[in-house]
């Protein structure tokens, strides 16, 4: 039961120096209560393709341009503004990378919670209070009465996390956009979000969708992965498979990327050294006419600058967007 | 493997392309420098352009603008046009003097209180005071010491206006005084002098620019305030504010005496300020973007 | 928070001093013999012994300033050349007149004002803020006398609506009092509304496009609340700091208005004490609007404190 599809969504940005496409045509699928990453070095589109899909991209800057985002039968690219508002914290919510500067700083953090509740669930700001306390305990914060009076300054980078996660998951929503949650919180902080993440996921049924350009956090919490480069997605698979067989040149390169201890290099007095992904990203003000990756990618063929890749199934349930697969496996 | 960087460097643009690119980027610039330009320029001509301001003509009183009197007449039968294009020459003279003198002397007191710490904190607090009375207060009182005159006018104007200027600048030098560069300068032997001079001025011209444009709108709307009330420029010297403050018993059957340079003084503050604004916005790409 | 309060009034006591400083010495900074100044320019010699006998200018200066700031501390503030009233009740006749107006301009510019700014931020780049900017743009260009004598054409000359000129006290209706200070409130509230609009403005943008007023789009909240609640009260330090500052433009702009539009109240009685030399009225004005300028900042330095939780001195 899928309760969110994408189909060929895509995002323009429409910038002095001409049109950013941004996003150009993406498509997933999110199953209820599943967790959903999204893999991808900065630009590629992966934050743009979350704030599409609550339409947060302001109007000055850019707009959807086309495709689709169906959610509970609705189709979110055609709703008024005041429809789409009472979709967003309530039935799909997002929290955001800065944890530091996403709170209101003259707002105390049980108003900021509690507003949420009351906007959606329509109850009186007493009853919003109590939930906002009891989501308070929820994401594990102690002492929760009196901190619904504290102020966001008063709160760690964590324990701020924290409190984005509880108004975010306040109203019970189907689906949980988290973009980059830890990426500014310390390794171990980290570990304990995630971790709060899960189990309250686990707790209410929430499906999460969960951006990142750390393979790390891939590997440990998400069921499948998407991939995505130059606005693009370019690999989808489960976990599992994604790790053990990536198809695509562009996932292999990152996978190649992650440092690892060579005991034995070490040993013999070499320095293992670190693999790169050569060249850099196109630039998105232009179309590119083939694939994305073709300048950097080492099995590149004509056919490959010509023409844009399809999505393929080359295995069930694993989609890449290369026409070299074959290649690409049998140098592997 | 190659990598692809791509070639961005266009070809070179024309200077006209230049600077029609330049126009359209900073439109309050040219609108107000050009605006500005004008007026020094009438003002500049006048006396080869009107007829004579000072000539009396009572049976010609209190007309209207018409084809021979393009602005009207006022109670005294002098043509208005003349006298509000004589008017814009003093009340040039009085901005652009205010302007500069106190650009000069704001920068040399910020200079020196931004720099030497005991001398900021006397001098700032007389500033402050100073800053605490209202400015045409200050200058009506100033001015009424001595004998009236065009140069005391623009003395009184400068005192309040001083303030304003000397803070800018200081906090300019505040700000750069603690960079690292300044540091290996002190530590590489260079005096005090040079190091104001040579590493520190520079940066504070830009701001200076620009609040100096700001005062020289202010004191042409201060002189005109003044001589409204009849403690500015002395009445024989036609600037606007002695025109509309002498146009005030007639105006309500001969509006035009008030309303036109009135509308002149508008128009010469509304050219110097968007001079400072786009001088601004083109300086300091920061503010540009907040305001 | 006591302690912080208490320090911002210590800190208005040296301003205040300078002020004190400053308009006792004006007299002495002019060239020239003060009690010729105020004798006039054809005053006899006996005149202006009269007059430096009468000031008590002969004595040493120091003590002179003693005994000036002696009796300015117990609310005396010396007496009228002309009228031979102490000056203190001459400012308390004329006071009413100048507080109304003041006010008035005040709360209407600060009503009017904030929402167009708050406007012009949220509406950036399109129509609804390129009007607020030329409002604004126009509001610093245009001098107060001209703005009063335009209204004053328009609104009293042309359509009658409204009095000409003058002045009605409350005790007279609110009805009169209300018609007799609208088109001075303009006049006076035009560059004070310009200034506040632009740094609401400017003020709010920056707020916008913080990561929190993100936050509160995706949650989904009214726009309204957005901007007045989430928004505004982030940008509310540099407007209030604004309105405070302002109040200088609207202390010299009293002086114009009442002038245009003949109100007896405390603007009046500078130029006229001004124009006739009357030393003593003029240093006792400086003294009470320096004061009031003063006054206004601190509580706008007070104020600081509610309106950010962050500033806890």
């Amino acid at each position: 039961m899928n309760v969110l599809e994408v189909r060929d969504l895509a995002t323009h940005f429409f910038t002095r120096d001409g049109v950013v496409r941004a996003v150009d045509g993406v498509s997933f699928d999110l199953a209820a209560g599943e967790t959903l990453g999204i893999v991808g070095e900065s630009g590629c589109g992966k934050s743009v393709t979350a704030l599409s899909i609550l339409r947060l991209i302001a109007p000055e800057a850019g707009r959807i341009v086309g495709g689709s985002v169906r959610f509970g039968g609705r189709e979110l690219t055609a709703l008024s503004n005041e429809e789409i508002r009472g979709i967003r914290g309530h039935e799909i919510s997002m929290i955001f990378q800065e944890p530091m500067t996403s709170l209101n700083p003259v707002m105390t953090i049980g108003t900021q919670i509690a507003e949420n509740v009351a906007q959606h669930w329509r109850v009186s700001w007493r009853a919003a209070l109590d939930r906002a306390q009891e989501m308070l305990d929820f994401v594990g914060i102690a002492d929760s009465r009196r901190r619904l009076g504290e102020y966001p300054h008063q709160l760690s980078g964590g324990m701020r996390q924290r409190v984005m996660i509880a108004i975010a998951l306040s109203c019970n929503p189907k689906v949980l956009i988290a973009d980059e949650p830890t990426t500014a919180l310390d390794v171990t902080i980290q570990a304990q979000i995630l971790d709060l993440m899960l189990g309250l996921k686990e707790k209410f049924g929430t499906a999460i969708v969960m951006i990142t350009h750390d393979l790390g956090v891939v590997a440990e919490t998400t069921q499948r992965v998407a991939v995505m480069y130059a606005g693009r997605k370019v690999e989808e698979a489960s976990v599992e498979r994604l790790f053990a067989r990536p198809m695509h040149p562009y996932t292999r390169g990152l996978m190649r990327a992650i440092p690892h201890l060579d005991a034995d290099a070490e040993i013999a007095g070499r320095r293992p050294r670190l693999h790169e992904i050569t060249g850099i990203v196109p630039s998105l003000t232009r179309p590119i006419p083939g694939c994305a990756f073709a300048p950097r990618c080492a099995f590149a063929v004509e056919r490959c600058r010509a023409e844009r890749p399809v999505l393929e199934a080359w295995e069930s349930g694993h989609t890449a967007a290369c026409w070299e697969v074959a290649r690409v496996l049998a140098a592997a | 493997m190659s990598a692809v960087i791509e070639d961005v460097t266009a070809s070179r643009p024309s200077s006209l392309e230049a600077l029609g690119h330049a126009l359209r980027r900073n439109p309050t610039i040219f609108i107000g420098a050009t605006l500005l330009a004008l007026l020094v320029i009438m003002a500049a001509v006048a006396p080869w352009i009107t007829a004579d301001p000072f000539r009396l003509s009572p049976i010609n009183r209190l007309r209207p603008p018409s084809e021979r009197w393009w602005f009207g007449t006022d109670q005294f039968g002098r043509d208005v046009f003349a006298r509000t294009i004589h008017g814009a020459r003093v009340s040039l003279v009085i901005g652009l003097s205010v302007a500069f003198i106190s650009s000069v002397l704001g920068l040399a007191i910020g200079l020196v209180c931004g720099y030497f710490r005991a001398v900021d904190a006397v001098v700032m607090r007389v500033m402050d005071g100073l800053m605490a009375i209202p400015s045409i207060l200050l200058a009506i009182a100033l001015i009424t010491l001595t004998r009236p005159g065009l140069g005391i006018v623009i003395v009184a104007i400068v005192i309040p206006e001083l303030p304003r200027i000397a803070r800018v600048v200081r906090s300019v030098v505040l700000s750069i005084r603690s960079q690292p560069f300044i540091e290996s300068a002190v530590s590489g032997g260079t005096g005090d002098g040079m190091l104001l001079v040579r590493h520190i001025l520079p940066n504070t011209l830009a701001p200076l620019i620009v609040q100096s444009t700001y005062v020289c709108a202010s004191a042409m709307l201060i002189e005109a305030g003044l001589s409204f009330l009849g403690a500015g420029v002395p009445p024989e010297i036609p600037s606007w504010g002695n025109i509309i403050a002498q146009g005030r018993t007639f105006f309500q059957i001969a509006p035009w005496s008030i309303l036109i340079p009135g509308a002149f003084l508008a128009l010469t503050v509304l050219a110097v300020n968007m001079l400072g604004d786009g001088l601004r916005d083109r300086l300091d790409p920061r503010l540009a973007r907040r305001m | 928070m006591v302690a912080y309060i208490v320090r911002r009034m210590l800190a208005t006591i040296p301003v205040m001093a300078v002020v004190a400083v400053f308009v006792f010495f004006l007299l002495r900074l002019a060239p020239g013999d003060p009690a010729a100044i105020i004798a006039g320019e054809d005053a006899t010699g006996e005149a202006i012994a009269a007059v430096r006998a009468k000031l008590g200018l002969d004595r040493p200066v120091l003590e002179q300033f003693g005994v000036w700031l002696y009796g300015l501390v117990q609310g005396d503030f010396g007496t009228s050349i002309f009228s031979n009233l102490p000056v203190g009740r001459l400012i308390a006749q004329r006071i009413e007149p100048t507080l109304a107006l003041t006010v008035s301009t005040l709360l209407v510019a600060v009503c009017l004002a904030i929402p167009l700014g708050v406007l012009a931020a949220w509406r950036a780049g399109r129509w609804a803020d390129r009007v607020v900017m030329v409002f604004v743009v126009m509001g610093f260009a245009l001098p107060g006398f001209l703005v009063g004598y335009v209204l004053i054409y328009v609104f009293s000359i042309k359509l009658g609506w409204l009095p000409v000129q003058g002045y009605r006290p409350i005790s007279e209706g609110f009805l009169p009092f209300a018609e007799s200070l609208v088109l001075p409130s303009l006049t006076l509230g035009i560059a004070y509304m310009a200034l506040i609009a632009r740094i609401t403005r400017a003020s709010m943008l920056e707020v916008l496009s913080q990561d929190y007023i993100r936050t509160a789009n995706s949650k989904g909240l009214e726009t309204r609340r957005v901007l007045m609640l989430h928004a505004l009260r982030n940008a509310s330090v540099p407007i209030v700091t604004v309105i405070g500052i302002g109040v200088a433009l609207l202390i010299s702009g009293v002086v114009i208005t009442e002038t245009v539009f003949n109100i007896p109240g405390l603007g009046r009685l500078t130029v006229d004490a001004v124009l006739k030399r009357d030393y003593p009225i003029v240093q006792g004005l400086i003294i009470v609007f320096a004061g009031a300028k003063v006054l206004v900042n601190l509580l706008i330095d007070i104020s600081y404190v509610f309106l950010d939780p962050r500033i806890r001195y």
